[in-house]
């Protein structure tokens, strides 16, 4: 049944290029995946752990930058050639969230969130003055991808794909195996899980290590696809708050809920911002849209429309 | 033999002294019940055995090694079990899981499918009769239920000596009859007891010996009929 579902879901991922969209719907989709993938990775964290980490930003930016700094002392003889090097920047980012998350996970909920917020305004202040390694406010210029005009975005499509399903695997897996159980158990009630030998800090510091693996490997291509690294794009608070939003609005611990969300905000953001742009009142009108699901859907989408949990 | 034996504990939250150099011994094979007024700490010592505080001095020795100072879950892996006043189970997790998850699973081991090697946990819904609500979540359970839950959850590790914090407070009377029965059997499987109660009938029935606690240590110990002819528990009791 989830791998029915799994596998039309992706099958449409794989074939929707095929219809020769425009650039820009191209463009959209690109940013749907990086939010979805995005997103999909802080539910591993903030939804099963319960943990609510607002220092995801600071991933993407370190992955980001990652890319940038291989690119940079490294010639690709293909294009394709920077996207071999994700893995490595995945681990990059799990390496440096590992002790973080060792140390900050010591704290919980609300002084979490700030202790981890305040990552994300540290990172953001190197990016801007550790000028010899990211180039400062100038920024940091990637090789110029030389694809096809035509399929520029199809690389970097179908590499997020591979993210998302990754993302997705990750999740499925988790809440398959013990895993599952034992961060469900953190998130309730983390003292009685100690208390009856569930290894909590090792399990959540884990969840922590991979989710923000992830989270950089798509700043990586993100990077790639901008070909320029600003800093205050990089290091974003904006992303921190994206990721949230949309694992909230589709239902924190399930599989579908981060997807959900952010295939209707990103979508549902940049329609607005075309259709009624100029004149900002887009950004009511997201903010409408929003207020409506959470009024109408408090617990979020999937939980709200399957009444059992499926976590 | 004492499996358990706490000497000159003590503990105070601010001005307050919870805990006043307290000792005594619970021995292998008894029910040993701990009484006193409210306020007379009972529920403090009992998360200072079990790991969830800190003494400010005083030592605690379990089956015969010295454990002051070690972690819940440590304490958990070596035999001592406990539950909470207000049952503490997990919500989201059906009650079969709520007794998987405490396995005392080590972080390798937790790769493992979610349900799977739970032949313990079968056993243990079916001698509680929880099978019908194995897949319910434990939300959906009455208060008495998740007590009888969290009860059967603690005995995942095999435990030597498991504490009860008030089992039968806000149970209906046949859940304390159910209660009783799972304590008796427990015990004549070879499980120590030492648990905190204020119904004195269920205390009289159950358990030999009775340690009476008051402003923080123990006032008397001994038989439950010499209890009721105690003047020092009436004493404590009454303030007389």
């Amino acid at each position: 049944m989830s791998f029915l579902r799994g596998g039309a879901f992706f099958a449409a991922l794989v074939a929707l290029p095929l219809f020769g969209f425009e650039h820009w719907v191209m463009n959209l989709l690109v940013f749907v995946l990086i939010a979805a993938v995005l997103a999909s990775a802080w539910n591993l964290v903030g939804g099963f752990a319960g943990y609510p980490s607002l220092g995801h930003a600071a991933f993407f930016g370190i992955g980001a930058y990652t890319l940038g700094l291989i690119c940079k002392g490294h010639e690709f003889a293909s294009p394709y050639g920077p996207f071999f090097w994700l893995p490595v920047v995945g681990l990059v980012g799990a390496l440096i969230g590992w002790p973080f998350a060792a140390v900050s996970m010591r704290t919980r909920a609300d002084v979490f969130a700030i202790v981890t917020i305040t990552l994300l305004f540290v990172a953001q202040t190197l990016a801007f003055n550790l000028r010899g390694i990211t180039g400062g406010a100038q920024g940091l210029a990637l090789p110029v991808a030389r694809f096809p005009v035509e399929t520029f975005e199809w690389p970097y499509y179908y590499v997020l794909v591979i993210l998302l399903a990754l993302a997705m695997g990750l999740t499925f897996l988790t809440m398959r195996s013990k895993v599952g159980l034992a961060l469900v158990a953190v998130r309730a009630d983390e003292d009685k899980a100690r208390g009856i030998g569930v290894p909590v800090t090792g399990v959540k510091v884990l969840a922590f290590a991979v989710s923000v693996g992830l989270t950089a490997m798509v700043g990586g291509v993100w990077a790639y696809y901008q070909s320029f690294i600003y800093p205050q794009f990089a290091v974003d608070p904006l992303i921190t708050i994206a990721m949230v939003l949309m694992t909230f609005l589709g239902g924190r611990a399930t599989l579908w809920g981060p997807i959900i969300g952010a295939f209707i905000l990103e979508t549902g953001q940049q329609y607005l911002a075309y259709t009624l742009g100029g004149s900002r009142f887009y950004l009511i009108a997201y903010a409408l849209v929003f207020l409506l699901i959470m009024l109408v859907l408090p617990r979020g989408i999937v939980p709200s429309l399957v009444r059992r949990r499926s976590a | 033999m004492s499996q358990l034996a706490v000497d000159g504990l003590t503990k105070a939250f601010g001005g307050v002294q919870a805990v006043n150099a307290c000792s005594f011994t619970v021995d292998d094979g008894t029910i040993t019940a701990l009484i006193g007024p409210n306020g007379s700490g009972k529920t403090t010592i009992f998360n200072i055995i079990t790991g969830y505080l800190r003494a400010d001095a005083g030592h605690v020795h379990f089956a015969g090694r010295d454990v002051t100072g070690h972690g819940t879950g440590r304490l958990y892996r070596h035999g001592l079990s406990r539950t909470f006043q207000q049952a503490r189970v997990f919500p989201h997790l059906t009650v079969l899981e709520n007794l998987v998850v405490a396995r005392g699973y080590r972080l390798p081991q937790l790769f493992g499918r979610r349900l799977a090697g739970a032949d313990l946990a079968s056993q243990l819904l079916a001698d509680f009769r929880l099978e019908p609500l194995a897949s319910s979540l434990a939300s959906e359970l009455s208060y008495g239920q998740r007590k009888l839950l969290e009860f059967a959850a603690v005995l995942m590790s095999s435990p030597r000596l498991v504490l009860l914090d008030e089992p039968t407070a806000g149970v209906n009377p046949v859940l304390v009859e159910t209660m009783e029965r799972h304590i008796r059997d427990r015990h004549a499987a070879g499980v120590t007891f030492l648990i905190v109660e204020h119904d004195m009938t269920f205390v009289m029935r159950l358990c030999d010996p009775v340690i009476v606690l008051d402003a923080g240590r123990p006032v008397f110990a001994g038989p439950p009929s010499a209890v009721q002819r105690s003047p020092v528990v009436l004493e404590a009791y009454l303030g007389a």
